[in-house]
C-alpha cells in the first residue's frame, strides 16, 4: 500500500551511514593529517585528487615522452651522436622506430642500440658528402633507401 | 585446449528465507540445466533450515579465490546470469593491471650497466700488465 509506506519513508532514518562514509574514506586511507580520517576534510581532499588524476593522464603522455627522450640522449651520447642527429637520420633511413622502443633498445639490449647508433652515424655521413662532395663520389648505400609512402 | 578456472559453485541459502526465493527457483528450474551446459563445473546445493547468513554463492577457482556473490532479493535470471558470469572468469583478482605486458626474460643481450660501453680495460683483471 503506497500510501502508507509514503508516510513511513518520510519519517525514517539513515541506517548505512557508516558504508558510505567508509566508500569515501578508502580512497583517503594513505592521505596525511587529517583528511585520512574525517569525513569533511576527506571529501574535499578525494574529489581534488580524482580531479587530478583524470587531468594527469594527459600530463602523464609528455611526461613519458620527456623521459625516453633524456634516455635516448644519453645513450646515443655514450656512442658520439647527438639526440637530433640521431633521430632524424634514423628517420631518414627508414627506421621508424618510436621513443619508447628506442629507449627500451637501450636498456635492455645495449648491442643493437649501438648498431643503430653506427647506423644513424653512417646515414649522417653519406648526407654531408651528398650536400658537400657533389659529384665524383658515388651516392651512398643508406641514402638510396626507396621510400613508398 | 580451453580449461575452465571455476572448480566449484556453492549455493548456500535456507529454505524458508523470504529474500531466498530467488535462490530457492533456481534450484528448482534452471540448476540442473547449468549443471548440464557446465560438466566442468561442479554445483553443490546446501541449504541450512533456520534463520541463518543472507543466500550467498561461492564460486572456487583453481587458482585457489573464492569469490562470494549475495543472491538476496536476485531473480531465478539474474542468478543463472551471475553464474554463467563467476564460470566464464578466471581466479585472478579484479584489480587494475598496470601493464598490458610482462617478460621474465626483458634483455637477450644483457642488460646495459654504466660499463657496458667503456674499453674493456675498466673490466678485465688479468695478469698484472706489465709497464711499457
Amino acid at each position: 500500500m503506497v500510501v502508507l509506506s509514503a508516510a513511513r519513508w518520510v519519517r525514517s532514518r539513515l541506517s548505512d551511514r557508516f558504508w558510505r562514509v567508509q566508500e569515501v574514506l578508502k580512497y583517503a586511507r594513505h592521505f596525511r593529517g587529517r583528511k585520512n580520517r574525517c569525513y569533511a576534510l576527506a571529501v574535499r581532499s578525494v574529489r581534488r585528487a580524482f580531479v587530478r588524476s583524470t587531468k594527469a593522464r594527459r600530463e602523464k603522455k609528455r611526461f613519458l615522452r620527456a623521459l625516453w627522450i633524456t634516455r635516448i640522449e644519453a645513450a646515443s651520447l655514450e656512442h658520439g651522436l647527438k639526440y637530433p642527429a640521431f633521430v632524424s637520420n634514423l628517420l631518414k633511413s627508414q627506421v621508424e622506430l618510436n621513443r619508447k622502443v628506442l629507449a627500451d633498445l637501450a636498456i635492455y639490449e645495449p648491442k643493437t642500440f649501438k648498431s643503430l647508433a653506427a647506423l644513424a652515424q653512417r646515414r649522417r655521413q653519406e648526407g654531408f658528402l651528398a650536400a658537400l662532395g657533389d659529384g665524383k663520389e658515388p651516392e651512398g648505400i643508406f641514402s638510396r633507401i626507396v621510400h613508398h609512402h | 585446449r580451453y580449461v575452465r578456472q571455476l572448480q566449484r559453485l556453492q549455493l548456500l541459502f535456507s529454505p524458508t528465507a523470504a529474500d531466498a526465493r530467488g535462490a530457492r527457483e533456481f534450484v528448482e528450474e534452471a540448476a540442473q540445466d547449468f549443471a548440464r551446459q557446465h560438466p566442468d563445473v561442479v554445483l553443490y546445493v546446501s541449504p541450512h533450515s533456520g534463520p541463518g547468513p543472507a543466500p550467498m554463492l561461492r564460486a572456487e577457482y583453481l587458482n585457489g579465490t573464492v569469490r562470494d556473490e549475495l543472491i538476496a532479493s536476485k531473480t531465478s535470471e539474474e542468478i543463472l546470469q551471475l553464474a554463467t558470469k563467476l564460470a566464464n572468469q578466471s581466479g585472478l583478482d579484479i584489480i587494475r593491471i598496470r601493464k598490458p605486458f610482462h617478460t621474465d626474460n626483458p634483455s637477450v643481450q644483457g642488460q646495459w650497466h654504466p660499463l657496458t660501453n667503456k674499453p674493456s680495460i675498466l673490466t678485465v683483471q688479468g695478469p698484472r700488465l706489465q709497464p711499457q
